[in-house]
């Protein structure tokens, strides 16, 4: 009797052991689907609740210059002509280029923005400085470095500078926040020249970051703690 | 006051892995394997050698900073592998030219210490890249420009050395590059000293041994 109650018993045992090692790697396959579906709802919100820069038919088509990456010469930006319809208002011009910019060429190899990066807000002050807040994901999917950080940069102002003549200088927040660096190496703490001429570079003077800039920057940070 | 010390500092560590390679390359690893054969090269040119990191620690960019401010007749070389560019390849970048301030008590403000060592930085930067260019084909020239958060806070001829890239598809390829990199940097390291004199600093009356 004794025996058999015994036997029961690792019986019992062997097979929770068993069960345990089949269901505890189902489940946590499980836990990482339900993570990685929370991470993209939650990034699918915050584009839905903002509505993409409208393109409304009456806006007439122009040619518009953007700048990707090159495929002869790596590390360097090719202007590209597209014809579309553009508002005449410069902030909302500015959001169909940076829309158009993110959404990339057609040869995926030329992109210089990641593909789930989005524009959450952007401004332009009075004195043309432009200020652009851009989702995590512009921070988080980059390639870390020097270049690619710098070419990042770069094809945004020059895209700006080839088609906003209003925006002068550019200042990148990252959902809403300054941020020290791009993805580890490019400074984000100053404004960019938004120009065509060389590379993207800080603005020269004393005092960077006026007045102006910084409460527009707080208007920002205060949208996106909203 | 002459160049006697170079402040070498491998980039990211401890959490920051810096760029990764689809091989599973950790540019935070490979800088520092970079670092301990420049240090040679350096030694072998008659510099002492200050690493900002030894081993998988990630001192904050103020505090690899301040290891360059601390010194006197230092120059600073920061180094990283990119995610891009053409492998086999490897840039210098220098920080733009920005004008130099300071309060009234004459100090620099932390966040512009490189201001008035910019021309230096790029005279520096140009030696260094003209020996890179010399051991690796397709490498630029001359020094790039860009606002490397690094270099912004350094009081000190600065520069970065980023090789390409973590994306090789053997790590041997990058190990190949590293005699290369430490003898090009430690080449133009020797022939930048007779060209370093400490600027003049404002409110410094000397302008000699002013690091702020």
């Amino acid at each position: 009797m004794n025996f058999t109650w015994r036997t029961w018993l690792v019986i019992v045992l062997v097979i929770a052991v068993v069960g345990a090692a089949l269901y505890f790697p189902a489940l946590r396959r499980q836990v990482y689907k339900a993570k990685d579906i929370t991470e993209k709802t939650a990034e699918q919100a915050r584009r839905e609740l903002l509505p993409p820069a409208p393109v409304t038919s009456g806006d007439p088509k122009v040619k518009a210059k953007m700048y990707w990456g090159s495929r002869s010469q790596p590390g360097q930006l090719d202007p590209v002509t597209v014809e579309l319809p553009l508002s005449s208002d410069p902030v909302l011009r500015s959001k169909q280029i940076l829309n158009t910019l993110l959404a990339g060429p057609v040869d995926p190899e030329a992109r210089t923005l990641p593909p789930d990066a989005a524009l959450l807000a952007f401004y332009i002050l009075p004195d043309g400085t432009a200020i652009a807040d851009f989702s995590e994901a512009l921070a988080n999917s980059i390639p870390s470095g020097i270049e690619s950080e710098q070419l990042a940069v770069d094809s945004i102002t020059r895209t700006l500078a080839a088609n906003i003549p209003q925006a002068k200088q550019l200042k990148i927040l990252i959902h809403g926040q300054e941020v020290d660096t791009l993805a580890g190496h490019l400074d984000l703490t100053q404004p960019f020249d938004v120009t065509l001429e060389g590379m993207s570079e800080p603005r020269s003077g004393v005092s960077i970051i006026t007045a102006p800039i910084q409460k527009a920057i707080d208007k920002v940070k205060d949208a996106t703690k909203r | 006051m002459g160049l006697n010390v170079v402040v070498l500092d491998p980039a990211h560590g401890g959490v920051d892995l810096g760029a990764r390679g689809t091989e599973g390359i950790r540019e935070s690893e490979v800088v520092l394997q970079f670092a301990g054969q420049v240090k040679r090269a350096l030694e072998a040119q008659g510099f002492q050698v200050i690493l900002t990191r030894e081993g998988n620690d990630n001192p904050s960019f103020d505090d690899r900073s301040a290891r360059a401010n601390a010194q006197r007749g230092a120059v600073f070389v920061t180094l990283h592998i990119s995610s891009t560019g053409l492998p086999g390849t490897a840039r210098t970048y220098v920080m733009p030219d920005f004008p130099p301030s300071s309060d009234v008590s004459g100090l620099i403000p932390w966040d512009r210490a490189q201001a008035p060592f910019t021309a230096l930085s790029h005279k520096l930067g140009d030696l260094v890249q003209a020996e890179l260019a010399k051991r690796f084909k397709g490498s630029p020239a001359t020094a790039q420009i860009a606002p490397v958060r690094q270099l912004r806070t350094t009081a000190a001829p600065a520069i970065a050395v980023e090789v390409s890239s973590v994306s090789v598809e053997n790590r041997a390829d990058l190990d190949r590059m590293i005699p290369g990199v430490a003898e090009a940097i430690a080449q133009g390291v020797a022939a930048f000293r007779p060209s370093y004199v400490l600027p003049a600093i404002p409110g410094n009356v000397s302008g000699q041994g002013g690091q702020p």
